[in-house]
């Protein structure tokens, strides 16, 4: 058990530190005891707001909110184990191969049940701030209706929960393990590709659960869930607070311990898996059985040389099979994904002229902003520590410049289209105007493109770490909101036209397109003048 | 013309001097073995040395080449091993090589003929097709060896080169040394094993705390040390102020 606990604390420091970079950061976020501080936080401060709030409510409604709270409680247990299921799911995706295969504890003499006991505990440590958050919240209305009892049920068993959840993510780590290894051995290439949609696909869930009315909808379900599907497991802590609340002690006893021995048989299938599955090698992905045969020089573009056109492949090569990499993939479809749940109940209606295209253009313009900055501003970091590959090359400042923004001009102006079409179709836009909004994107595409890169070339990260950022949080804060600026100064000509003049007309994005023009520029020449800067010394 | 020309060369990260004042050369079909304890700025110096870190004071010229002030003319004849290469592991072996000879430049026939004898001599053919991720340590190191020859470097500068190599390999590696001396191109070789230094040099530097503190042949060292029959390692413990290991092996045996 000493084992276990010391490998926990290991675990949590490597969590918390692994985001870390300034010294006074690292000193507070990286001590594990920030959790208990936090944790506290999070317990004391919603509870005594919500119980404020929850005495300055009209009396009439007292009954509503005490079935409400009743409500709350029960769902409480439920909810953290998907939310550290889904949590402990997004952090697997974000962390690099080569990481895991040489962690220390492969080779130390460490059981598999004191591994699984060890990991399970941090990651239950790690994420109790959500926990806390939650009870905090219902710990105000229940002191003030005096349901305190009902609370320590709930509280009882969402501690289970969190453990559960955690029992369940071990599982998913050896079970993705195992099916990677023999999916890889056998697919190779189609693999990869296989796994970049597979991902994408899970992310996209991810950012529905967190849409505001997805939430509710999964809210009011799973109360519903919880009554009908009794022997659904997971949903057996919840069963047990509904039941204490009613008075109902032996059936309490009996769902707590159901969920006590759902845990352990989890722990017991985690403990085995682990023990399968013990160390994750990384398989050997063959990718083609042909004999080697050189490609002709490709020039893509003119002045475009055999340099450029190997760092644009090595680029796009490491967007489709890095799993870090697969999230900046996935930010069109997320984009798209969420911009479709706000706009669906619209979608029957045809967006009158002036003032309706008027109050699409943000929608249109800030997701695609953010991508082309995103993309361009993490494209150097993203060379990590196999960057001195780059520091060693015969290649100056601007065919580096010409090789990275290739990639994020093409992805940009990919979403743009895409992006433009879609809501187009969705809204049903006359064409005219979709050739105005593809205008529009390809300007913001050039401008954010090369403005990204001067910023991705002044706050480079080559770090390595569970969750690489690529760009520094600085660089990254300061990047997106100068780029957010630009992005709408580069519409505001289309913008002040409908605006001034109530009708869509189109002289006014020539002045659009001439400002994108001028911003790619500008950031190409601040650029360039950053990466010479920059690769004239190694920084890792 | 001197392959390599250091002179004076420094380099301080925060308050510690990696590199205090060096000037060494190294002449053209020479290989020049350096030596020196962990630390000692040997890593660093080869880094200068090829462009990838900026000395605070001091010149470098490569084959004529400044190479402070023209880096990208000293990288296209300078071929880097680095210790313990970070590669792109989602590359294959060979898109790998493919991307390195292509920013050399090299035209696809050279490129081919080069890629298929190297993947060959150092058993890497079969392999080539795979993942970097999946390869093991040695495996990564012939690649980066190999990506450091691949476009026919005039100045070959090799960070411990033959680390995590079978011996089958390594003994390639260092015939391949001795060849590529014979036609003239130099050699920088760093290692922490004395007997390979002994057997592959024509010169030696030994650094010590960022400073050179001996350079000649071995002959010229084993002399230096004023002992008959001195071995190399024993002159490098002597030079490097650490020739007292008894004492330390009795403790650590405790």
């Amino acid at each position: 058990m000493r084992t276990a606990y010391e490998l926990a604390v290991v675990l949590t420091k490597s969590q918390l530190r692994g985001y870390q970079r300034r010294r006074l950061m690292a000193r507070i976020f990286g001590d594990p005891r920030i959790i208990l501080v936090l944790d506290a936080l999070f317990l004391v401060v919603p509870a005594l707001l919500f119980y404020m709030l929850s005495g300055a409510l009209p009396s009439g409604i007292e009954g509503s909110l005490r079935e409400l709270e009743v409500e709350a409680l029960a769902g409480i247990p439920t909810a953290i184990a998907f939310m550290v299921i889904l949590f402990g799911v997004l952090s697997e995706i974000s962390q690099a191969a080569e990481s895991m295969s040489t962690d220390l504890v492969n080779w130390l003499p460490i059981t598999p049940s004191e591994y699984v006991a060890g990991s399970t505990m941090s990651l239950t440590y790690t994420y109790s701030f959500m926990l806390s958050f939650l009870l905090g919240v219902s710990l105000g209305p229940a002191l003030r209706f005096g349901m305190i009892l009902v609370w320590g049920a709930s509280a009882l068993m969402a501690v289970l929960s969190l453990f559960i959840g955690a029992c369940v993510v071990e599982l998913l780590r050896s079970v993705t393990n195992r099916i990677s290894s023999s999916f890889y051995k056998k697919s190779g290439r189609s693999g990869i590709f296989v796994r970049l949609a597979l991902t994408i696909v899970v992310l996209v869930f991810v950012q529905l659960l967190f849409s505001g009315r997805i939430v509710v909808y999964l809210l009011q379900g799973i109360m519903l869930t919880v009554r009908v599907a009794w022997f659904v497991p997971v949903v057996w802590p919840s069963l047990a607070v509904l039941a204490g609340s009613q008075g109902n002690t032996l059936t309490f006893v009996s769902f707590a311990g159901m969920t006590f021995a759902f845990f352990l048989i989890l722990f017991g299938l985690a403990v085995r898996l682990r023990a399968i599955y013990w160390v994750p090698i990384p398989v050997s992905i063959r990718l083609t059985n042909q004999a080697y045969h050189p490609l002709r020089r490709i020039t893509i573009l003119p002045g475009f040389g055999s340099a450029e056109a190997a760092i644009f492949r090595k680029d796009m090569r490491s967007l489709t099979r890095r799993r870090e990499m697969t999230r900046f993939l996935a930010i069109p479809f997320v984009l798209v994904v969420s911009l479709s749940i706000s706009l669906l109940p619209i979608s029957g209606t045809a967006v009158p002229e002036g003032l309706g295209f008027f109050a699409l253009i943000p929608l249109y313009v800030i997701p695609l902003t953010v991508f082309s900055a995103v993309v361009s501003m993490t494209s150097l970091g993203q060379e990590g520590s196999a960057v001195w590959n780059i520091y060693v090359a015969p290649i100056t400042a601007r065919q580096l410049l010409k090789a990275k923004i290739l990639s994020a001009l093409l992805l940009g102006l990919a979403f743009s289209v895409t992006m433009a079409i879609f809501l187009g179709v969705l809204l049903r836009i006359a064409t005219a105007h979709i050739v105005l909004l593809v205008t529009l994107g390809i300007a913001i595409v050039l401008g954010q493109s090369a403005m990204g890169m001067y910023f991705g070339a002044r706050f480079p990260d080559f770090r390595e770490m569970i969750r690489s950022r690529f760009i520094s949080v600085w660089g990254s804060l300061i990047g997106t909101f100068l780029c957010l600026l630009l992005a709408m100064l580069t519409a505001l000509p289309i913008l002040l036209s409908i605006y001034v003049r109530r009708i869509i007309t189109y002289d006014f994005a020539i002045v659009t397109f001439a400002i994108g023009l001028i911003l790619f520029f500008v950031g190409w020449k601040l650029a360039e003048r950053q990466i010479r800067t920059l690769i004239q010394e190694i920084r890792v | 013309m001197q392959a390599l020309e250091v002179s004076g060369v420094t380099k301080t990260f925060g308050e510690r001097r990696a590199v205090d004042g060096v000037s060494l050369a190294v002449n053209q079909g020479e290989i020049l073995g350096l030596l020196g304890p962990n630390g000692s700025g040997k890593s660093t110096l080869m880094k200068i040395i090829v462009g990838i870190l900026k000395p605070d004071a001091g010149a470098i010229q490569v084959l004529g080449n400044d190479a402070t002030k023209d880096p990208t003319a000293v990288k296209r004849i300078v071929g880097f091993v680095p210790e313990s290469p970070r590669l792109y592991e989602f590359l294959s072996g060979i898109e790998y090589l493919d991307f390195v000879a292509d920013v050399h430049g090299l035209v696809p026939s050279a490129k081919h003929e080069r890629i298929s004898h190297f993947l060959k001599a150092l058993d890497l053919e079969g392999r080539e097709n795979e993942l970097i991720n999946g390869y093991s340590q040695g495996m990564k190191q012939k690649l980066a060896i190999i990506a450091g020859l691949l476009h026919r470097p005039q100045l070959l500068v090799m960070d411990e080169p033959l680390n995590s190599l079978d011996p089958r390999s390594a003994r390639i590696v260092k015939d391949l040394i001795h060849k590529l001396r014979d036609d003239g191109v130099a050699t920088i070789f760093s290692t922490h094993v004395l007997e390979i230094a002994d057997a592959i040099c024509d010169r030696i530097v030994i650094m010590d705390a960022g400073r050179v503190v001996e350079q000649g042949s071995t002959g010229d060292l084993k002399a230096k040390a004023g002992t008959p029959g001195s071995t190399l390692e024993e002159v490098f413990l002597k030079l490097t102020g650490t020739s007292d290991t008894r004492e330390i092996v009795e403790a650590l045996s405790h």
